[in-house]
Order: structure tokens, then sequence, then C-alpha cells
């Protein structure tokens, strides 16, 4: 790493915000605090961070107002710290741009995997040929690898796999999925998706009792881990 | 002493007609017209009755006094016999189209009392339910102006037997309650005679239901009039409850949206802390490199901040539920992903000892709230970790439910003592996780079994209703 990545750390709570920049520092990474959903623009549109974490519930200004502002001009990487049992703040987040989520409290090694994600994801153009732990995926010539064993996928599990696997480490929304892949049905339903994603995941899983590429992310859709925990 | 007067004053009438006539030797076709005039003027004052009498008493004087020979009730010229009789046929049909026209007249002045009344109450009624007693008060002004001497609204609460008295007026033998509760049930009107006009029992029906009685006693109003009345009175009852209902609606949304509002700053504010803590307990282990005691230390820490999370988490799931607010949000959720979060949730567990997971191939997906389903699984995995020796694995198995197609069933099989003989005694020494579990089980419309292990230890099942994916489609 020759110029460290600078995080914008967006939390009301002075506890988390000096915590989690002293943990960020100690990876590698440069920081920047705010409190609050304002305060977040103005250092936001002032240091042009990498990437931002931002809290939801704030006084003042809060988490969403941040995402928007930021949506409107940029495509800087958002990860959101939300609480459980808020999904629908995390749906609306996500909605409004944020690329993924944390719940609290997350561990510090979780928080480190999405935040390397989300930087890797924006760092390169989409390369010919995408290679996780044991998953080589080939997009020129629609071939995947797993374990040194080639796998035979019919041309919908390909396109899931490769809009995932594009999207390593982002949840992607049911609804996102179709619009991409069922361009031309729009009448396709979810079910639909998980019977695709269910054989997929048959297929590219080492053990399907403990999957390690593909995940589904309650209240949303799937997602892909770049890197096992 | 109205009737005498009457009856006086006819008398006088047709003798001073006499008197004036024969005083003055008016001739007798003179006089016919004047008896006429007074005729007309009894029947006006007096009725069908006093003009009748008017009438013939009149052709008598007139035969008397005028006809030749005077003073004796016999006619000598044939010819008078018909004026006599044209006379009296005349007198006798003014004085009846009189007292129709004046009857007439009165019918058409109550009719029109009656529509103000009607008109009156329908305002009074769509103006104002909203202000308490303003009902009671519609209906009260209503009889009052139908002519009831008594009688008021009685409504009924559920049943007509459970009577509710919005107004009443004048007094209330208890056995008008019978006959209240009886029109009510029959959604019949009841008329019957009293001293003074009739005492009306009219039943409020909306939709078929009845939701009260009117009873106007001692009134004349007519029928058509007091029906009216008691379809509006209906129509306000059920518009009131209407508005009622939508008060105590808006009243539960209001009281939702603040418990949401509350439990989104509880869960807020109590995990924060336990995030930072979490965070620094991280920092304090990678900086204890080399110092294994406080590494120990810093670890059973950041486990007991774990478990106090855990609750925390259990506490405000209850505490949604039973706020009816997460209702549950089921989706086909993957076992082995419920396994995965688990893993990712009880990171010390899978840690501190071997758990194994298997999914049957045939599985179905769950349909469930994954949050939910999660917490459950989490609950019995912490449970088994806490009854079981160290090092000994926990296994995970997820299979179709042996016997309901509709149905998987979760399973956490462990190595702990076992379950206590008394089937019972397993709440108190499981704790508060499995009670959790258990309603959470519930709410996603599954259940939760202990049994013994074969060899050893406790298997706790959960069943959970199966997502079905479509047939054609699963090929």
């Amino acid at each position: 790493m020759t110029v460290s990545s600078l995080i914008l750390i967006v939390d009301d709570d002075a506890a988390i915000r000096d915590s989690l920049s002293k943990e960020l520092r100690a990876a590698g990474y440069a920081t920047v605090t705010a409190s609050d959903g304002r305060e977040g623009v103005a250092a936001f549109e002032t240091r042009a961070p990498d990437l931002v974490l931002t809290d939801l519930a704030m006084p003042r200004s809060d988490g969403f107002e941040l995402i928007s502002a930021i949506r409107a001009g940029a495509r800087t990487p958002i990860v959101v710290l939300s609480v459980r049992g808020a999904d629908a703040d995390k749906v609306r987040a996500l909605d409004l741009g944020a690329d993924d989520f944390v719940t609290k409290p997350f561990s510090v090694a979780e928080l480190m995997a999405r935040v390397r994600a989300q930087l890797r994801r924006t760092g390169a153009s989409t390369p010919a040929t995408l290679s996780f732990a044991e998953l080589t995926i080939e997009i020129e010539r629609r071939r995947v690898v797993q374990g040194g064993r080639e796998v035979r996928l019919t041309p919908t599990e390909f396109a899931l796999l490769e809009l995932l696997a594009t999207n390593a480490g982002k949840p992607m929304f049911i609804d996102q999925i179709i619009a991409r892949i069922w361009r031309d049905t729009p009448s396709t339903t979810a079910d639909t998706v998980r019977v695709h994603m269910s054989s997929l995941r048959k297929k590219i899983e080492p053990d399907p009792s403990d999957p390690r590429y593909i995940i589904t992310e309650p209240w949303v859709g799937y997602r892909f881990i770049a890197e096992p925990l | 002493m109205h009737r005498a007067f009457v009856w006086l004053a006819a008398l006088a009438a047709l003798a001073a007609v006499t008197a004036f006539g024969w005083g003055i030797g008016l001739n007798a076709s003179t006089v016919g017209f004047l008896y006429l005039i007074a005729v007309l003027l009894i029947s006006l004052w007096g009725g069908l009755l006093a003009g009748t009498i008017a009438s013939v008493v009149a052709t008598l004087c007139y035969n008397f006094f005028f006809f030749r020979p005077l003073y004796t009730l016999t006619i000598a010229e044939p010819a008078n016999w018909f004026a006599l009789a044209a006379f009296l046929i005349s007198s006798v049909t003014v004085s009846r189209l009189v007292v129709a026209a004046r009857g007439q007249a009165a019918t058409a002045e109550q009719r029109r009392k009656e529509l103000g009344t009607l008109y009156g109450l329908s305002i009074d009624l769509f103006a104002a339910t909203n202000r308490v007693g303003a009902l009671g008060e519609a209906a009260g002004r209503a009889l009052q102006l139908l002519g009831a001497r008594g009688g008021g609204l009685v409504l009924f609460d559920e049943s007509p037997y459970r009577q509710r008295v919005i107004s009443w007026n004048g007094e209330k033998p208890e056995e008008i309650e019978d006959l209240i509760a009886g029109v009510g049930r029959h959604k019949e009107p009841l008329e019957l005679p009293s001293p003074l006009g009739r005492d009306v029992y009219l039943p409020l029906v909306i939709g078929g239901k009845p939701t009260g009685t009117l009873v106007a006693r001692g009134t004349e109003a007519s029928m058509h009039a007091l029906e009216s009345a008691a379809w509006l009175l209906a129509l306000s009852v059920e518009r009131q409850r209407f508005v009622e209902e939508s008060a105590h609606l808006q009243g539960l949304r209001e009281s939702e949206a603040l418990k949401t509002s509350l439990l989104r700053a509880i869960s807020h504010d109590l995990t924060t802390p336990i995030t930072a803590i979490t965070i620094r307990m991280e920092s304090l282990r990678r900086r204890a490199v080399g110092d294994d005691e406080l590494r120990e230390v810093a670890g059973a820490i950041a486990d007991e901040t774990e478990r106090l999370r855990r609750r925390i988490d259990n506490l405000l799931s209850m505490a949604r539920l039973e706020a009816g607010r997460a209702k549950p949000h089921p989706e086909p959720t993957p076992p082995a992903d419920l396994f995965r979060a688990a893993r990712e949730n009880l990171s010390q567990v899978f840690i501190a000892r071997p758990v194994t997971v298997h999914v049957d191939p045939d599985c179905p997906d769950a349909n469930v709230d994954p949050s939910l389903a999660l917490e459950i699984l989490v609950n019995l995995v912490e449970n088994a970790h806490r009854v079981s020796p160290p090092g000994v694995p926990i296994e995970l198995v997820a299979r179709r439910h042996p016997i309901d197609a509709d149905k998987l069933r979760l399973e956490v099989l462990d190595r702990g003592p076992g379950l206590p003989s008394a089937a019972d005694a397993d709440v108190a020494q499981r704790g508060l996780g499995l009670e959790i579990a258990r309603s959470l089980a519930a709410a996603n419309g599954g259940s939760i079994g202990l049994a013994p292990r074969p060899g050893g230890g406790t298997v706790a099942r959960i069943d959970l209703p199966a997502a079905l994916l479509p047939v054609e489609e699963r090929a």
C-alpha cells in the first residue's frame, strides 16, 4: 500500500468514533471523523475520502441524509453501521445508494473484511478473470473452475454468478438481479431467482451445508463473499 | 266546559239569526242564507257533530218561524218541503266540507311541523355527533317536537338485553325494558294505546342489526315521522360508532409509532456502548501479544460482553414481538445460511469447540423471518455450549420433517448431561434463552422440542414451515 486509503467515520457516539478510528489506523488506513450527517457532508467535500463508514441514527442530520448527499455527486463506497432489528432502515440505506452494512455490534475483523471488499471493488475495472480462494471465473470464456475442477453452469447460472462476483461484497437486491439478468422478462418473480440461485450454489459451493461464496442477505437478496472470515 | 260552551254558542247563534229575521220580518229565502252562514261558522268552530246538529236545529227553526202556517212544524205548501229539504242538504254538506277542509289543513300543518322536526334532527345529528351527549340531546329534542310526552333513546350493548339509556324524559316503568328489548329483537315497530295519544316503540336497525330502540310515549305524530326519526338516529349511532373506531385506530397507530421509535432508540443506545467495548477489547487483545494472562482476561471479558449483547438482542426481539412491532417477515431462507450466520454470531463458541454442520440435500428452505430464526438457533446453540463438556463437538443438522412434508427440522445436538427426569424442570435449568426461543419459534409458525439424545445428551429440535418453491422450475 503506497498511499493509505482515507476513511471517513460518521457516528454520534465518541467512543465508537475513537475506537474505530484507532483500529483502522492500526490496520494502515488514514481516518477522519464527523459526529453527524451535516458534519459528514462537510468532511466529505473537503477531504474526499476513499470510503465512508456511517451510523444511521444520529441527531440533527442522520445517515440517510448523508448517503443522499454523497450519492448526489459521487460513487465513493459507503458502508452503513446498522443495529439489529432495524432491517427496514438497512434496506432504505441500500436503496439510497449505500454499498454495504455491518450490524452493531460487529467484530473488527468483520468490519475490516467489508472495508477491504469495498475498496477492492472500486479500485479495479472488471478484470477478464475473477479469482477467489478456490474459485476462478473466466468471464470471456464463460468458464468456472472450483477447486481445480471445471463446473458446468447454465447461461442463467453463469450470468447470476458473474453479476454477484463482479459486485463481490455488495448485497444485491433481488429486484436488481431481476432487472439485470431477466431484463426481457420483467414478470420474473423472486422465486425464479431463488430456484436458479439454489442450483448455482449446489454447483459452486464446496460444502452446500456451509456456504462460503454466496449467502442470502435477509430482507435484501444475495451477497457474494469476497474473502472468507 | 269547552264542549258546553260550543253548544251554548251554537244555540245562541241560531237564536240570534231567528230573532233577527223574525223581528224585522225578513223573507224566508234571505233568512235561509243567514242560517247557512251560521251553520258554516258553527261547523268551522265546533266540528262535524255540532255542524250536523246545528243544521237540523236550523231546519226546524226555519220551518217553525218562517213557513206558513207559522209557529207549527207543519208545512202547508208542498213547494216549501223542497225548500226545507234543499236547505237541510246544503247545510249538512257545507258543514261536512268545512270540517274536512279544516282537517286537511290541520294534517298539512302537522306534516309540515314533523318535516321541520326531522330536518332539525338531521341537522342536529350530523353537525354535532362528535360531542359527547349530542345524540341524546338531539333525540330528546326530536321527541319533544314530535309531541311525545315522554320516552327517549335506548341503545344496546351487543344484545337487546344490555340496554344503555342515552336520554329519557318522564317516568320509566320497569316493564318498559322488556318492550324495548322485544322491539329490538323483532326489529318491528310497536304501537300501544295510552291515555294520551299512543306509545310507539321504534327499533333502530342498521345493516339488519338492531342497535337500539326509540320510545315515544303519548304522541300523536305520524308513524312515518317517527320511523324517519328512528332511522336518522340509527344512522347517527352508526356514524358515531365509526368515528369512535377510527379515533381508536388512530390512537393505536400513534402508540405503535411511539413504540417503534422507542425500541429503535433503546436498541441503538444499548448496542452502541457494547460495540465500543467490543472494539476496544479486540484492540486490547491485539496489544497483549506475549502476555497470556492478559489475553485470557480480555477474552473472558469479550465473551461476557457477547453474552450481554445476545441477552439484549433477545429482550429487544421479545419487546418488538410483544409490541406487535416486528411482525415476522418470513422469506425463503436456506438452513445452511442460518447455520453460517449462527457461526458468525457465536464466534467464541465455534472457536472454543468443534461444531459440525450438515444439511440434507433434499432439505427445503425455511419460510421464516431470518433474523428471528437466527436468534432461535443462536439461543439453542448457546444452551448446548453451556451444558457440554469442553472440547466435545456440537452438531447442527437440517433435514426435511420426518412426518410433515410442509416443514423442516433443525436440530442442535449436544453431549451434555441430558434432560432432567421431570419434563418441566428444563426451563429452570436451561434458562431464559430457551423460553425466548420458544416464543420466537411460535411467532414464526414453528415450535421447539427437547428430547434425550441416544448415547447421552440432548437434541433440541426446531420445526419450521418450509418454503415451497414452484415445482415446475425445480429441475
